[in-house]
């Protein structure tokens, strides 16, 4: 019937659509009681009429519901939704207690509650719906009758049913402590409860009802007004000249609302119309009717997910909405929220009495949200190394200068979840950026804003500090995150590594962050990387090479920091993720330059590496440890090669200053590492150079000592000072160090000023025996791999659910080992076994 | 130079009013940082807060004295009032007490309290309101300056109460009054309480905790660095990773006496290694003469700088309130720590630059080592003739390495074993599971 009436309805949608909304209305009804449906619909035709209307506008709505009279319905058909379900679980409710199923009742229960969850926000508004109370009270009832039942019957129940009655028994007890109130009115007088329910549902339809009529002789007369626009009068498809003026200004907007979403609106044409009404608008109250449907009329162009809105609507959406916000400015007896009441007549032009404010349906949050979300998506979509780019990013601060106008508005009516919302957008804006641009930011952002909305000026930091910490203190806990995020790497781009470090490891975001969703673990990522290369910056090369490790060892940077698409491996990547991924892409702005990032992490990893390397071939205990996988792999690689030319990239230049350091050149290491032009992106680049020749020169001191220790039975301080070109406190204090963590068997002599190194000098069945102790200890640890390869771990499996997202799943196996890292990883798993083990041993000697 | 490391005014803020007279009286007697009349002004404005009327009036006479003139107090009216206030509450509280000294009581009393104090309600028509009036006239004698008085009140209190807040806060102010009364004794077992309780107490947010540790650290300073046993307890509590916690994110001030707890405590030398990691840690937040020493000597291996600090410790351990009596031995036990390092990297040394090092003169230093080999065992000869030190080095026997490096290997694949055969047997056990219940598969 319905698809009978999709046909039907696309020739007449106008006189259609009239009907829509109250049948919308009178359709909700239907399913918050489905008794009475029948009783309201006039004729058969018009009952299924309703269903078709309801789907389609239905769906439509689910692509966009921004607009302020479709909110109204999205509000009210949830709600329906909502509620449909609260009931469908109460019913079973009371079945399951008849048969005295009480596993299905706990089911349910659980099923009801959940859908009380989901309409809290309905609820706060209308009150929790009374036929729940009704059936919580009555449940209580009949449990606490269950369990007298039980506690006497001879035939007990099954153990399954009588451990969902018990549980029953407490989830109930806490439930209900919730609405005491409602349950004791309940209780009160049971039948008169029930009745008042009936009332409030039998009162909607009626004043529905008699708007009827009228609504429908007036669109009659000009249902024809989506005509075709022709200059100054707009004549209807029949010809007919379509006056719009004060009076008819809400029903064409009405009109046009209601259009939305209906498959053959003519976008353009709506904009228009409402284009020439906002002309007419006079009043405060039209002009913001008429702005809201203007705005989210021009949103409804963009459509899909790969496109992007063109950019002079962008900015006309843009001009709208700045235009809404300074009528919201200035007549402050205005407001536009989302749980506004619903107007029961929209025809009548409202003004504030005294004192009071004009509520209006609207939501302004999500304007910006949208305007926001679309000027990333052209950013995401338009060619970066165009000027077309750099036109593009001089928009933001017009929409940067919007947020903080809106912020203004939201603290105005104290809207604390948009206020955080959009303060997270204004973070967001920010957070990447040096404090000299956040400066000039808001210096520009502050001349456009009018003045009463401008505040003075204040330094960077200290604003990214209050934005955040208003966040901290009010947000929901995934806001926190990101701020949180936000946070440090705004701390970690300014160079205060410590300030960042603490921040992360006091949130202890480390240990949850593979839980969290994507773009998240994605900011993650990149405050993690920055954090790094400020480490890197600041000269302490270890605490840079593990902060990148997690990222750059793994290969797949580009993937990790959302800057580019990672490489189709064996088609494992459906379309459907890749959109996903595509999505998700960073503006290339934001970007952090690779290439630098690959730099940093190669010339740590050369700093750390080649040293140990050095000192595994006199320690056999080191042989296992290695630093950086990606490293070793690469210098492996060049050292294979039969010809070396002269390095051209950048990994070339490292790898080369890398066998230099080896070889103990250390001058030529640094000369190499000196040409890496891509250290001219670095602020201070040639404070960095000298940091890294410094630290050249220590490890290059270190590297010569274990490589060569075997050689010598004394070396000359002030040899090695000469050589290293360092001085000789710092050469002395390196050995002492050396000489104290064990690394190298030697004494200093201080009377002649030198460095003596012992040699033990094993004989053949000593290193023998040696070599035996280790290959039996070595067995014994592949015995240990192999259990626990082949110990499935505990825990694992249930998370493995079939509701689990397929490639949500395995982007988060992912993402939890660049979390973890390779400490965590590796010696996780192997304590993890132990710990295993202990416990078995536990167990068995019980 | 020493006033940038005087740590009274990070700390104050952490203490109570009654124990920060010590600390300032302390500043004022040895004359240093601030000017004397600032700190008698200070102590004056502090004592204002509390009803020791007495002491006002003192610091008041004082301040005149000393060419000040504070705002006129009326002490009479005010005297009279906290004396009717302190007879009104002892009045109250004396009904309690006379039912709890009352030997036959003392001995119906039992462990658990709520027994307790039903027996009392039943028998002598006590109520909870009254105990209650303990805690009060404990508060209120404590903040008049009685603070043995104040340190019985509570006691008794916390025997009868189940209030738990109370209670906590009766057992804060136990260990004040114990603290100022100097009965360290009483004042140590309060801090072990006190500990236990704040770490067992759930706290309705983790930063109240850090608020209550961090209090706590202040507080168990006087007792620990008064105590004999003092210094073992402060190593052990401090170095618990929620106090590490604790001193790392609001006081990183604490670090001072950490080190220096550390430094005068030979037993555990261990521990050197743990603090060496948190003192570079917080290297950044926090450093003094105390903490460079640990840093110049253990992670930079700067023998001359940790000479310098060390002189540069003696002179803030000096001026510190709560260090000031262990100064001696921290330096004594410095130079330990450092020849000790000295010796372990080198092999030939020359005693008069090891003298130089340690800050004593060539026959002290001499001294000294001799008196080093002796008591540390360290395997070292002097040469006479020389004039130098030489080390034995001692490396593990092969040997050593090997019978270390086996001593694992048989109990780990015994592990091994008895883990297969568990699996094993939990395989078993589940296929017989299933043979019995198939339907619950299906």
């Amino acid at each position: 019937m319905s698809r009978f009436f999709r046909a039907g309805e696309s020739d007449s949608d106008d006189t259609e659509s009239d009907y829509s909304e109250e049948l919308s209305a009178s359709d909700s009804e239907d399913h918050s009681n489905s008794s009475d449906s029948d009783s309201d619909s006039d004729s058969d035709d018009q009952a299924a009429d309703k269903k078709g209307v309801r789907n389609r506008f239905l769906g439509g709505d689910l692509s966009d519901s921004d607009s302020e009279n479709d909110v109204v319905r999205v509000i009210r058909s949830t709600r329906d939704k909502r509620f449909e379900e609260i009931e469908q679980a109460v019913t079973a409710i009371t079945n399951g207690q008849k048969i005295n199923d009480w596993v299905s009742v706990q089911n349910e229960f659980d099923r009801a509650n959940k859908g009380v969850q989901k309409a809290a926000g309905i609820i706060a508004q209308t009150g929790v719906p009374k036929f729940y109370i009704k059936a919580v009270a009555d449940l209580e009832k009949a449990i606490q009758a269950a369990l007298d039942k039980e506690k006497t019957a001879s035939k007990k129940m099954n153990a399954s049913n009588a451990k969902a009655l018990n549980s029953m028994k407490q989830k109930i007890k806490k439930n209900n402590r919730l609405y005491e109130k409602e349950i004791q009115e309940y209780e009160k007088d049971p039948e008169h409860y029930a009745a008042e329910e009936e009332e409030v549902v039998e009162a909607k339809p009626k004043t529905k009802k008699t708007k009827k009529p009228l609504s429908d002789s007036e669109d009659d007369k000009d249902s024809e007004g989506e005509g075709e626009d022709d200059g100054f009068t707009p004549v209807g498809a029949g010809g007919k000249s379509v006056e719009l003026n004060q009076e008819n200004l809400f029903k064409k907007l009405r009109e046009v609302s209601e259009a939305r979403g209906k498959k053959n609106t003519n976008r353009e044409e709506q904009v228009r119309i409402l284009e020439r009404l906002l002309v007419i608008a006079n009043t405060p109250y039209q002009k913001i009717r008429v702005l809201l449907s203007l705005i989210s009329a021009q949103f409804d162009f963009a459509i899909g997910l790969s496109g992007y809105m063109n950019l002079p609507l962008w900015k006309n959406a843009e001009k709208h909405l700045n235009s809404l916000l300074t009528i919201l400015e200035s007549n402050t007896g205005y407001a536009v929220k989302e749980d506004a009441p619903e107007e029961d007549d929209s025809d009548k032009d409202r003004s504030p009495q005294d004192g009071e404010t004009v509520l209006i349906q609207g939501s302004i949050v999500a304007f910006v949200d949208r305007l926001d979300d679309e000027f990333t998506k052209s950013l995401q979509n338009i060619d970066p190394h165009t000027t077309d780019y750099v036109d593009r990013l001089k928009d933001e601060v017009g929409l940067y200068t919007i947020i903080v106008r809106s912020l203004a508005y939201f603290s105005r009516l104290e809207a604390t979840d948009a206020i955080c919302r959009t303060t997270m957008r204004r973070l967001e804006h920010l957070y990447f950026k040096p404090e000299a641009v956040i400066v000039a930011v808001e210096n520009v952002a502050n001349g456009l804003l009018p003045s009463h909305v401008a505040k003075p000026n204040q330094d960077a930091s200290n604003l990214i500090h209050d934005l955040c910490v208003y966040l901290y203190k009010n947000a929901s806990s995934l806001l926190r995150t990101r701020a949180m995020l936000c946070h440090i790497y705004h701390h970690a781009l300014h160079n205060r590594f410590f300030v960042a470090r603490d921040m992360i490891l006091m949130s202890h975001l480390q240990d949850t962050i593979h839980q969290a969703d994507v773009t998240t673990q994605i900011l993650h990522n990149r405050a993690m990387v920055q954090l790094g290369l400020c480490a890197f910056r600041e000269g302490m090369i270890k605490e840079a090479q593990s902060c990148l490790q997690d990222i750059s060892g793994t290969g797949r940077v580009k993937e990790l920091l959302a800057q580019g698409l990672s490489p189709q491996r064996h088609g494992t990547t459906s379309p459907e993720q890749e959109k996903l991924e595509r999505q998700r892409q960073l503006p290339f702005h934001m970007h952090i330059n690779l290439e630098l990032l690959e730099c940093v992490y190669l010339t740590c990893s050369m700093l750390l590496e080649i040293p140990s390397m050095a000192a595994a071939d006199t320690n056999p205990e080191n042989r296992k440890r290695v630093i950086s996988k990606p490293f070793r792999r690469m210098l492996d690689y060049n050292s294979r090669q039969v010809f070396t030319g002269p390095p051209e990239n950048t990994r070339d230049h490292i790898m080369g200053a890398a066998k230099a350091l080896a070889a103990g050149e250390w001058q030529k290491s640094v000369e190499l590492i000196n040409a890496i032009k891509i250290w001219d992106l670095m602020p201070e680049a040639n404070k960095i150079k000298e940091m890294l020749g410094h630290k050249i020169q220590e490890e290059g001191l270190r590297t010569y000592l274990f490589s060569n220790a075997s050689y010598y039975s004394s070396v000359g301080l002030e040899q090695l000072a000469k050589m290293f070109e360092l001085p000789l406190n710092n050469v002395v204090s390196i050995v002492s160090k050396m000489i104290w963590n064990e690394e190298l068997s030697a004494s200093i002599d201080q009377v002649s000023n030198v460095v003596v190194l012992h040699h033990v000098q094993l004989t053949q069945l000593q290193s023998l025996a040696m070599a035996f102790a280790e290959k039996a200890s070595g067995f014994v640890e592949g015995n240990e791999k192999l259990l626990e390869s082949k110990t499935p771990q505990q825990g694992e499996r249930p998370k493995k659910g079939p509701n689990a997202n397929k490639d949500q799943a395995s982007g988060k196996q992912q993402q939890q080992q660049r979390t973890m890292g390779p400490r965590g990883s590796s010696r996780g798993g192997r304590n993890q076994f132990n710990n295993g083990l202990g416990n078995s041993v536990r167990g068995g000697r019980k | 130079m020493a006033a940038q490391y005087d740590l009274t005014s990070k700390m104050i803020p952490f203490l109570d009013q009654h124990l920060v007279f010590p600390l300032l009286e302390f500043l004022e007697i040895n004359e240093l940082f601030y000017s004397p009349s600032s700190l008698l002004e200070a102590r004056y404005e502090l004592s204002l807060k509390t009803n020791m009327i007495d002491f006002i009036d003192k610091l008041h006479g004082d301040l005149v004295n000393a060419g000040v003139a504070p705002g006129s107090i009326e002490s009479a009216k005010r005297r009279e009032e906290i004396l009717e206030k302190l007879e009104a509450s002892q009045s109250e509280a004396r009904k309690v007490l006379d039912v709890i000294e009352n030997p036959d009581v003392i001995a119906a009393l039992r462990q658990d309290k709520l027994q307790n104090l039903q027996f009392l309600k039943d028998n002598y028509g006590m109520t909870p309101e009254m105990i209650q009036t303990l805690y009060k006239f404990g508060q209120f004698q404590y903040s008049c300056g009685n603070y043995g008085g104040a340190a019985d009140m509570l006691y008794h209190y916390r025997v009868l109460s189940t209030d738990d807040n109370l209670g906590l806060s009766a057992l804060w102010g136990k260990l004040a009054s114990e603290i100022l009364v100097g009965n360290w004794e009483v004042a140590f077992e309060a801090v072990q309480e006190l500990k236990e309780n704040i770490d067992k107490t759930h706290f309705p947010s983790a930063l109240h905790q850090l608020e209550q540790r961090t209090w706590f650290l202040h507080w168990s300073l006087f007792v620990f660095f008064n105590h004999p046993k003092g210094r073992d307890a402060v190593v052990d509590l401090f170095l618990q990773p929620a106090y590490i916690n604790t001193i790392q994110t609001s006081c990183p001030w604490i670090l001072r006496y950490l080190t220096a707890a550390v430094i005068t405590n030979k037993r555990r030398k261990t521990l050197v290694k743990d603090l060496v990691k948190i003192i570079e840690h917080e290297s950044y937040q926090y450093r003094d003469p105390v903490t460079e020493f640990v840093e110049a000597l253990y992670i930079s291996f700067d023998f001359d700088l940790a000479k310098k600090k060390l002189v540069e410790c003696e002179e803030v351990l000096e001026n510190d309130f709560f260090l000031v009596a262990v100064q001696e031995e921290f330096i004594q036990n410095a130079r330990c720590f450092i020849s000790e390092t000295y010796c372990r990297i080198h092999q030939k040394i020359d005693v008069a630059e090891l003298s130089q090092t340690l800050n004593m003169s060539k026959e002290e230093g001499e001294k000294w080592i001799v008196n080093l080999i002796r008591d540390t065992r360290v395997d070292a000869k002097i040469d006479y003739k020389e004039n130098t030190v030489l080390m034995n080095t001692n490396t593990t026997s092969v040997y050593q390495q090997i019978i270390e490096r086996t001593k694992g290997l048989s109990f780990r694949s015994q592990v091994l074993a008895t883990s297969i055969e568990k699996r094993e047997a939990a395989q078993a056990k589940a296929i017989q599971h299933e043979k019995n219940h198939p339907s619950t598969e299906a």
